[in-house]
C-alpha cells in the first residue's frame, strides 16, 4: 500500500523552477532514498511532503488522501539542521513535542523512556540539551522525530556528523522502524547508506528527476567498467590489452578501468600467466559513480 | 486549541523558570520598594532643605536684622506672630549687627537672617534672606506673603480699614466648570477624576503599558527568532498550525508579563498601605480612596488590547529574522511606534483636550495610551471610549491575521532578512 504518493509535483519560485515533475511512491515498510546535489530540490520536495508549502502542480497523497492537518499526528520529521531547545531538559521538550503531535502526556513519557533505553542513555532524561555532546544531541533529535511512532517519517541527512558506532545504532533503528511498517523518505549525500538501506531511489538534478527506480535495476543499467585485481607479484602489460582504459596501482592491487566487460577476461588471463592471482572481481558500478556520472559534478 | 494550550503552558513554564526572569523581577521589586519609601526616608533623616518636612514641629528660626528699617521689621514680626503656628519664626535681633547674626547662624542659634536693605527713593526696603542651608520653598513663599502684607500696610498707611486690607490680600479663586460634557454621567465622573491621584494612576498605567509591551514584545520576538535559528521551528511548524503556535506563544508570554505585573502591583500596594507611607501620601494631598475605579478597569482593558496589538507585530518581526543579533535592528520600527504613542500620552497629560490626543485616541497603535489620558482626565465621553475600543479590537484581528501570514512565510525563510517585497513574493510562492 502506498503510504506516500507524489504525482508530477511541480514547484515554481518566482523566476525558477525548484521541483519539476517529481513522481514517487513510498510503500508501507519501505525506505525511499531521495538523492541530489545541494540545491537540487530535495528540501523543497520534503517541505511539500510535510505540507509546509503547496505544490504549484501535481498532487501529493497520504494513504490515498490529500493533505489535511490530521496528518501532523502521523508524520515525523528530522530536519537537516536539527535543533532542540538548548536550555530545556530532554524529558520536557520531547514530551512537549510529542504532545504537539497529539500524544497524551503519559504515552509520550513512556515512549521517550523506551527510546532513551533503546539508545542506552536513560540518564539523559533529566539532562539539558546543551549538556550533551553533539552526537547525543542528534540522537535526541532523532527521538523527537520518532517518539510519536509516525507512519510516515521524513529524515533529512539523518546520519551526518555521527561517529561510526552511532551511525550503526541509528541505521539499525531505522531498519527496525521500516520493519514495523513505517514509510520512510530518506535524503542523504552518503551513497553507502543509501545502498544499504533503500530499495528505491530518485536522484534529482537541477529540479529534474535524472535517475529513478530500484537500486539493483539501476545498477544493472550501467555497464560494469571496474576490475579489481590482486596478485602476489607484478603484472606487466595490462595497459596494452584491448579495451583497457586506465590502470591504477595501489598498495594491494590494481584498479582497472575497462570499456567493455569482455576485456576483464583478458586481464585475468594475462595476470595468471605472470603470477598468482589472489583476488579478481568485476565490480558493479557504485551509486556514487552513477551519481557523479549523472549529476556531472562531485558531491560531498 | 488543545495544542495552543500546550504551547502556552510550555512557554510560560520555561520563561518563568529562567534565571534572568527571576533576577529582573526581584531587582525591580526591590527598586520599587526603595523608590516608594524614599519620601519617607527623607522625612526620617530630615536631610532635605530646612523646613521641608511635614508640619512645624521645629520652626525655622529667622533672625530679623533690625539696625535699619526697624518699623518694617516690627510689623513683620507682629504679622507672623499674629498668624500663629507657622513653619518659621522671626527672631528680633535687637541691636545685633549683621556680623553678629552671621556668627549666630554659623553657631546654629538661628537658621538664617533677613536683611531689609533700604533703597533710596523707595518707600519699601529690598528684603534679602541669608541662610547657612537651603530654605524650603514653602517657607520662602510664606515669608514673601508676610512681606507682601506688610508692604501693603506700609504703603496705604491708615487709609483703609483692616477689613479692606484683609479683602485685598485674599487671593481671587477661579472655579472652572465644564459645559461640554453632553451626558450627566461623564460629567459626574469628571469631577471625581480630577483628583491628582488619578493622574498618577494614568501616568503609572502608561509607563506600565509602555515598558511591559516593550519587554514582553522583545521576549516574544527573541523567542521566535531563537526557535528559528535553532531550527526547532521546522519541527514545530510541521506539528502545529502557525496560528495556534503564534498565539500560544503570545498568550504564554502575556501570562509571564501579567505575573510580573501582579508581583509589582502587590509590592506597590503593600508599600502604599504601610502606615508611614500613608502619612507621606496625605502630605501630598493624595488619598488612595480617590482613585477612580473606571480608570483602572479601562486601563486594564486597553492594556490587554494594546499588548496584543504590539505582540502580533513583534511575533511577525521575530519570524522574519534568522539570527538573534539582527533582531534589535528589526524591531526598531515597532519600538519607535510605541515611543511615539508613549510620548503623545505623556506630553498631553496636562492638556487632555488637544486635537492631537483626540485623533491619537482613534489610531490603533497610539489609542491605548491616548484614550487612557482622556479617560483619566474625565474628558472622554462613552461613545469615544467604545469607538476606540472597537477600532483597537478590529485592528488586532487585521494585524493578527497579517502577522500570522508573515509568520507562516517568515519562519521558512533563512538567510538575510527579507524585504517586504521578497516576503510578499514568498507568500505568493508558498501559496499562503
Amino acid at each position: 500500500m502506498n503510504r506516500l504518493e507524489l504525482k508530477q509535483v511541480v514547484k515554481q519560485y518566482a523566476d525558477k523552477t525548484a521541483v519539476n515533475g517529481v513522481t514517487l511512491n513510498v510503500k508501507e515498510g519501505e525506505i525511499y532514498g531521495l538523492l541530489g546535489a545541494n540545491g537540487a530540490g530535495k528540501t523543497t520536495t520534503m517541505r511539500m511532503v510535510l505540507g509546509l508549502i503547496h505544490p504549484d502542480g501535481g498532487n501529493i497523497l497520504y494513504n490515498g488522501k490529500p493533505y489535511n492537518t490530521e496528518l501532523q499526528q502521523i508524520m515525523g520529521y528530522l530536519p537537516e539542521e536539527r535543533g532542540l531547545y538548548p536550555k530545556v531538559k530532554v524529558s520536557e521538550q520531547i514530551n512537549y513535542l510529542a504532545r504537539l503531535r497529539g500524544m497524551n502526556a503519559k504515552d509520550a513519557d513512556e515512549s521517550l523512556k523506551y527510546w532513551l533505553k533503546r539508545f542506552e542513555v536513560p540518564e539523559y532524561y533529566d539532562k539539558k540539551i546543551e549538556e550533551l555532546s553533539k552526537g547525543n544531541q542528534q540522537k535526541m533529535g532523532f527521538i523527537a522525530a520518532v517518539v510519536h511512532r509516525p507512519q510516515i517519517l521524513i529524515l533529512d541527512e539523518a546520519f551526518s556528523g555521527l561517529d561510526p558506532v552511532n551511525v550503526e545504532l541509528l541505521k539499525s533503528t531505522v531498519k527496525e522502524l521500516r520493519d514495523e511498517g513505517t514509510a520512510i523518505l530518506f535524503s542523504t549525500h552518503r551513497m553507502e547508506h543509501v545502498e544499504e538501506l533503500c530499495r528505491q531511489i530518485t536522484i534529482l538534478h537541477r529540479s529534474n528527476t535524472v535517475v529513478q527506480g530500484e537500486i539493483k535495476e539501476i545498477k544493472s543499467r550501467y555497464p560494469r567498467e571496474q576490475v579489481y585485481l590482486s596478485t602476489l607479484g607484478q603484472v606487466e602489460g595490462l595497459e596494452q590489452l584491448p579495451g583497457v582504459k586506465r590502470v591504477e596501482q595501489n598498495e594491494r592491487g590494481y584498479q582497472i578501468q575497462v570499456s567493455e566487460v569482455t576485456a576483464a577476461q583478458e586481464i585475468l588471463k594475462t595476470a595468471m600467466a605472470q603470477t598468482t592471482v589472489e583476488h579478481f572481481e568485476i565490480k558493479e558500478p557504485t551509486l556514487n559513480q552513477i551519481f557523479i556520472r549523472e549529476v556531472g559534478e562531485s558531491n560531498e | 486549541m488543545n495544542k495552543m494550550g500546550t504551547i502556552t503552558g510550555f512557554t510560560f513554564k520555561n520563561k518563568v523558570k529562567t534565571k534572568s526572569f527571576m533576577v529582573t523581577t526581584i531587582v525591580l521589586a526591590l527598586l520599587i520598594t526603595i523608590g516608594l519609601n524614599v519620601p519617607y526616608f527623607i522625612t526620617l533623616f530630615n536631610g532635605g532643605p530646612i523646613g521641608g518636612g511635614a508640619s512645624g514641629k521645629n520652626p525655622v528660626n529667622i533672625g530679623l536684622l533690625t539696625t535699619e528699617q526697624q518699623d518694617v521689621a516690627q510689623k513683620l514680626e507682629d504679622f507672623s506672630s499674629a498668624q500663629g503656628n507657622q513653619a518659621y519664626r522671626f527672631i528680633m535681633s535687637g541691636d545685633k549687627n549683621e556680623n553678629a547674626l552671621k556668627e549666630d547662624a554659623k553657631a546654629g542659634l538661628i537658621d538664617g537672617y533677613l536683611e531689609l536693605e533700604s533703597v533710596t527713593g523707595q518707600e519699601f526696603p529690598t528684603p534679602v534672606l541669608y541662610s547657612t542651608d537651603d530654605i524650603s520653598p514653602q517657607i520662602i513663599t510664606a515669608i514673601e506673603s508676610a512681606l507682601q502684607s506688610v508692604k501693603l500696610d506700609v504703603v496705604v498707611k491708615d487709609v483703609l480699614t483692616p477689613e479692606q486690607k484683609a479683602l485685598i490680600t485674599t487671593p481671587v479663586k477661579l472655579t472652572a466648570e465644564n459645559l461640554s460634557t453632553d451626558d450627566g454621567e461623564s460629567g459626574a465622573a469628571s469631577e471625581k477624576s480630577m483628583s491628582p491621584i488619578n493622574y498618577i494612576v494614568v501616568y503609572l498605567l502608561i509607563i506600565l503599558l509602555f515598558t511591559s509591551t516593550m519587554m514582553t514584545g522583545n521576549m516574544i520576538a527573541s523567542e521566535i527568532t531563537a526557535e528559528k535559528s535553532s531550527r526547532i521551528m521546522e519541527i514545530l511548524i510541521t506539528s502545529v498550525s502557525p496560528l495556534s503556535q503564534m498565539f500560544g506563544k503570545i498568550i504564554g508570554i502575556f501570562m509571564v508579563g501579567m505575573l510580573q505585573i501582579g508581583i509589582f502591583g502587590a509590592v506597590i500596594a503593600g508599600n502604599i498601605l504601610l502606615p508611614h507611607n500613608r502619612a507621606v501620601l496625605s502630605d501630598f494631598n493624595l488619598s488612595v480612596n480617590d482613585i477612580n475605579i473606571a480608570v483602572i478597569v479601562y486601563g486594564l482593558i486597553f492594556y490587554i488590547l494594546g499588548y496584543f496589538l504590539y505582540a502580533v507585530l513583534f511575533a511577525a518581526v521575530g519570524s522574519m529574522v534568522s539570527r538573534t543579533e539582527e533582531l534589535g535592528q528589526a524591531v526598531l520600527p515597532i519600538t519607535m511606534l510605541s515611543l511615539v504613542s508613549f510620548y503623545i500620552a505623556i506630553f498631553s497629560i496636562s492638556a487632555p483636550n488637544i486635537l492631537l490626543l483626540k485623533v491619537a485616541s482613534f489610531i490603533p497603535f497610539t489609542s491605548p495610551t491616548a484614550i487612557l489620558v482622556r479617560i483619566g482626565a474625565g474628558v472622554a465621553p462613552t461613545w469615544e471610549i467604545l469607538t476606540s475600543l472597537a477600532i483597537l479590537a478590529v485592528s488586532i484581528l487585521v494585524f493578527g491575521w497579517l502577522a500570522a501570514k508573515i509568520y507562516r512565510t517568515g519562519v521558512l525563510m533563512y538567510g538575510k532578512r527579507p524585504t517586504f517585497k521578497e516576503l510578499f513574493k514568498a507568500m505568493k510562492a508558498y501559496k499562503i
